[in-house]
């Protein structure tokens, strides 16, 4: 399916070339979504829609300029470039004429998508909800399923037309559990690269048993402790962690307006030697990933900091512009009506030589997180928190008393120096992440690691 | 716009089923500075139309971007297929009322040139520069103007149309001094250009990153905590769950079943009042075309009413409170207005409080359905009357609702948040965990 016919995206980058834009970039997106809550034991508020727009973009030298529409009328959209373009006011100039070429690159797999009707669908979640609520504690439970299809198409001036077909698929498992006046909940939210056939190979039962017995530990769980004391972080979603306190700051969008703290420390010690971290966009069906970026530039794997010494940045054109970081095909936006920015894909760090239980054996009296809730960094100060859904208290080498409300905070370029143990056993979570060029789907990942020492917010 | 709306909402009646439609459009520009040059300008215009369905019972919603007719038949169809998808809810209909209302804002104020907003736009970067040699970055600045329009159109002949046009301006400075950084931004809204307050945005930056930059940890401890305006806002907004009747029917509300009784401190009474004088502004009517009014939710602390649609209304044998919420892509819910706060029995402020100015990690460390919270805090310790330290690097912990059964009022004045949608008497929480040193 063509999205826009290439004269008229042809002739935007024409128009804004003569107005004396160093680049012109055209983005159209057209997104099919649907989904629906599976909530109270049924299916409710189940919705499509289809969301289409197209971005315009110039640059002139460090300067960019956007503007969106839903039109896709020449006139329109010559409007468009007009307006941004007589912002600059660097006067009319003869374009050369270009050569369009489509980009040829390597599809990253994505996960079948068998066709399937709505209701083996929700005959399928009904048998999730049914195992849930085997406990009858559990006084809600909500099956979020969302599905989308963007297809995107990029001109630019470099000559370049790529297109790129991105289906996801992501099931939101929650759980409510309640008991007298005691309340908790946890929660689950796998997704990919793919169709319906991702949710079907889900080991539900395993799935359910964890979320069940999250909700039942934390239930009943007393306060954390606060204060300073060693933390074994778990695999998986504990890698938002890594995303959080190290890799926002990585991003050139931070770097360019100097406000990460590590915009200048390029090829120096930034984290502990035993810390390794990629940030991979080639990672078959995983939700992260994608074969091209944005602007249209095939993905990589992209090794940020190796055994503690920082590497590379995360890259897109106008960080390179700005900086000088070559792009690492890492321009990212929610959708066209956001400029593209340097964002992350699958980020991780990379696994190290320990078994869990040595990382636990280490600390006389710490706390162990098992799993992670979300969080949320401040690149210019490097300052992060996040909060903990799962945690144990450590004495002398062994797991003992759950505990909850857990958060833990610092800044960035302290925690990296303070992961000294890096585990074997390397997981990857999806999540979304929100930031400058909206919210995007990015995974987060780790090993199990020990950090040294970092504040707990807890029960004083 | 009219007659789309009347293309689409014949084939939803042809098709023998109910429903409504939202189409919202919007205009807007903005620009960022970045070394004394705008880095970033940005113009758009879109548009969505959605349609929600109740066909035998059962509701269907879809959307799109696209406004030709092709776009708006495959839009309806769709919305009839997601409702045929649903069991059938008796709770889910129209609600029987007609006639059109219309809330167009009108702001009197002359063109202001680009130029003009150019300049002003560079002066949120170059002007914290200027005030303070150590101010390495101004992270985030930005000045922007957006135009909404949004139109409402049910099966019974309800109409609304809304209008409204806001400027606002961002400014922040980040300071190192050696090595050491603080940062703080500040924002501001308004109807007009002419209203906009530049140099409230540069100078409260600078203010407070200042003396973020001299921040402490404190001890490890209880302390009595006093919230600024905005920092109550983002709380007690993180719970709305707890005044939420969708909450309640979807069983994920601990108040679900606390009407009549006394949930938080006598001393605190709650209302939701969206035409308050003060308020920035909302629209008079909610997104099923009810009109608003003020809603006690809870009086001298006692749980008097949860925030309804017509869904919940119909689901607990209620009254809508006129608080439906719902955008072009999204199902219906609810959602409060502006929050006024009173109190009574005024108690004089203990010798010793923290006042907490910042709140980071709201949104992964609060759980909306227990209440518990923990995040990262800075603000100022108050002893005898002053200021003695800029704390920071600590964290706060606590449960929303018990601390509201053991809150003291401690002043009359009605403070407000700076985007004027949330009112506050000054409120003492006791006893609040802090981790620090």
């Amino acid at each position: 399916m063509q999205l826009l016919q290439s004269s008229i995206a042809q002739d935007v980058i024409f128009h804004g070339l003569s107005m004396g834009a160093d680049f012109v970039e055209v983005f159209i997106e057209r997104t099919q979504n649907e989904g629906f809550i599976f909530k109270n034991s049924r299916a409710e508020d189940t919705q499509s829609g289809i969301i289409f727009g197209i971005g315009i973009r110039l640059i002139y030298g460090e300067q960019a300029l956007y503007g969106f529409t839903n039109s896709t009328d020449r006139e329109e959209l010559l409007r468009i470039t007009t307006l941004l373009g007589s912002r600059i006011g660097k006067g009319a100039k003869i374009a050369a004429p270009l050569n369009f070429e489509k980009l040829v690159y390597p599809k990253i797999p994505t996960i079948t998508d068998r066709e399937v009707d709505i209701k083996y669908k929700l005959s399928f979640l009904k048998k999730i909800d049914d195992r849930l609520r085997t406990d009858k504690k559990v006084s809600q439970v909500m099956l979020n399923y969302s599905k989308k299809k963007q297809l995107i198409e990029i001109y630019n001036s470099d000559g370049l037309v790529a297109t790129e077909e991105r289906p996801y698929i992501r099931l939101f498992h929650q759980v409510v559990m309640k008991d007298g006046n005691l309340q908790t909940e946890s929660s689950f939210g796998p997704g990919a690269i793919g169709g319906w056939e991702f949710i079907e190979n889900l080991n539900t039962e395993e799935n359910c048993e964890i979320l069940l017995k999250q909700a039942n530990t934390m239930l009943y769980a007393p306060a954390c402790p606060a204060g300073k004391m060693p933390v074994i972080i778990d695999n998986g979603f504990g890698g938002v962690i890594f995303h959080e306190a190290c890799g926002h700051l990585l991003e050139t969008t931070s770097v360019e307006k100097k406000a990460s703290v590590f915009w200048d420390k390029m090829g120096e010690q930034i984290a502990h030697s035993a810390l390794s971290a990629v940030d991979d966009g080639t990672i078959a069906e995983s939700w992260g990933s994608l074969s091209i970026d944005d602007e249209g530039m095939p993905t990589q794997k992209t090794n940020l900091i190796q055994n503690g010494i920082l590497k590379r940045f995360i890259s897109d054109r106008m960080g390179e512009i700005k900086t000088g970081h070559k792009r690492t095909g890492s321009a990212r936006r929610q959708s066209y009506k956001f400029a593209p920015a340097s964002r992350m894909r699958n980020t991780y760090i990379e696994k190290g030589p320990f078994a869990l239980e040595e990382l636990i054996a280490s600390v006389p009296n710490g706390l162990y997180a098992k799993k992670m809730g979300g969080g949320s960094v401040n690149p210019a100060t490097g300052e992060f928190n996040f909060s903990v859904q799962e945690a144990y208290l450590i004495k002398d080498g062994k797991i003992t008393t759950p505990v909850k409300g857990a958060t833990l905070i610092g800044t960035g370029p302290e925690v990296m120096k303070k992961i000294s143990m890096v585990g074997n056993n390397l997981e990857l979570m999806a999540g979304m992440c929100g930031s400058v060029s909206g919210s995007i789907p990015t995974t987060v990942g780790q090993p199990c690691i020990k950090v040294d020492e970092i504040l707990v917010g807890g029960e004083a | 716009m009219k007659k789309i709306l009347e293309q689409v909402m014949n084939d939803v009646t042809a098709s023998k089923a109910e429903g409504d439609l939202i189409l919202s459009t919007s205009k807007s520009l903005k620009m960022s500075a970045q070394n004394g040059s705008i880095s970033e300008y940005k113009v758009s215009s879109s548009q969505i139309l959605g349609v929600r369905v109740i066909k035998d019972g059962a509701v269907g919603i879809s959307y799109t971007e696209a406004l030709d007719s092709d776009s708006l038949k495959f839009m309806v169809r769709q919305a009839l297929q997601n409702a045929q998808s649903n069991e059938a809810n008796p709770n889910e209909k129209m609600i029987d009322h007609n006639g059109n209302l219309s809330d167009i804002a009108a702001y009197p104020e002359a063109e202001t040139d680009i130029s003009l907003k150019t300049k002003k736009a560079l002066e949120l970067e170059s002007e914290v520069k200027a005030r303070d040699s150590r101010v390495s970055a101004v992270p985030y600045n930005s000045y922007s103007e957006n135009e909404y329009q949004s139109f409402y159109l049910s099966s019974t002949g309800r109409s609304t149309n809304y209008a409204d046009k806001i400027y606002s301006i961002t400014s922040s400075a980040l300071l190192d001094d050696q090595g050491k950084k603080a940062l703080y931004y500040d924002y501001n809204l308004a109807h007009t250009f002419g209203d906009l307050q530049w140099n409230k945005v540069v100078e409260t930056s600078l203010l407070h990153a200042r003396n973020i930059l001299q921040a402490k940890t404190l001890p490890t401890g209880k302390y009595h905590v006093q919230f600024s305006c905005d920092s109550l806002k983002s709380l007690m907004e993180c719970f709305s769950n707890f005044y939420s009747a969708k909450s309640a029917m979807d069983k994920v509300n601990p108040w679900s079943e606390k009407l009549g009784e006394q949930v938080i401190s006598k001393d605190i009474s709650l209302e939701d009042q969206p035409l308050h004088a003060q308020s920035f502004r909302t629209s008079l009517f909610d997104s099923e075309g009810v009109k608003r009014r003020p809603l006690s939710l809870i009086q001298d602390g006692v749980l008097k009413s949860l925030l309804h649609n017509s869904v919940t209304a119909n689901y607990f044998k209620t009254e809508t409170t006129g608080h439906a919420s719902r955008g072009a892509s999204s199902s219906l819910n609810v959602s409060g207005t502006q929050f006024l706060i009173l109190g009574k029995n005024i108690k004089p402020r203990p010798p010793k409080y923290m006042e907490v100015i910042q709140m980071d990690g709201l949104h992964s460390g609060a759980n909306r359905v227990t209440g518990n919270f923990s995040v990262a805090v800075k603000g100022y310790l108050w002893e005898n009357g002053q200021k003695t330290t800029t704390f920071g690097n600590i964290t706060l912990s606590g449960n929303l609702i018990e601390l509201l059964k053991n809150v003291e009022v401690v002043g009359d004045q009605i403070e407000a948040s700076t985007d004027l949608s949330f009112f506050s008497v000054p409120l003492m929480f006791n006893d609040l965990s802090i981790a620090g040193t």
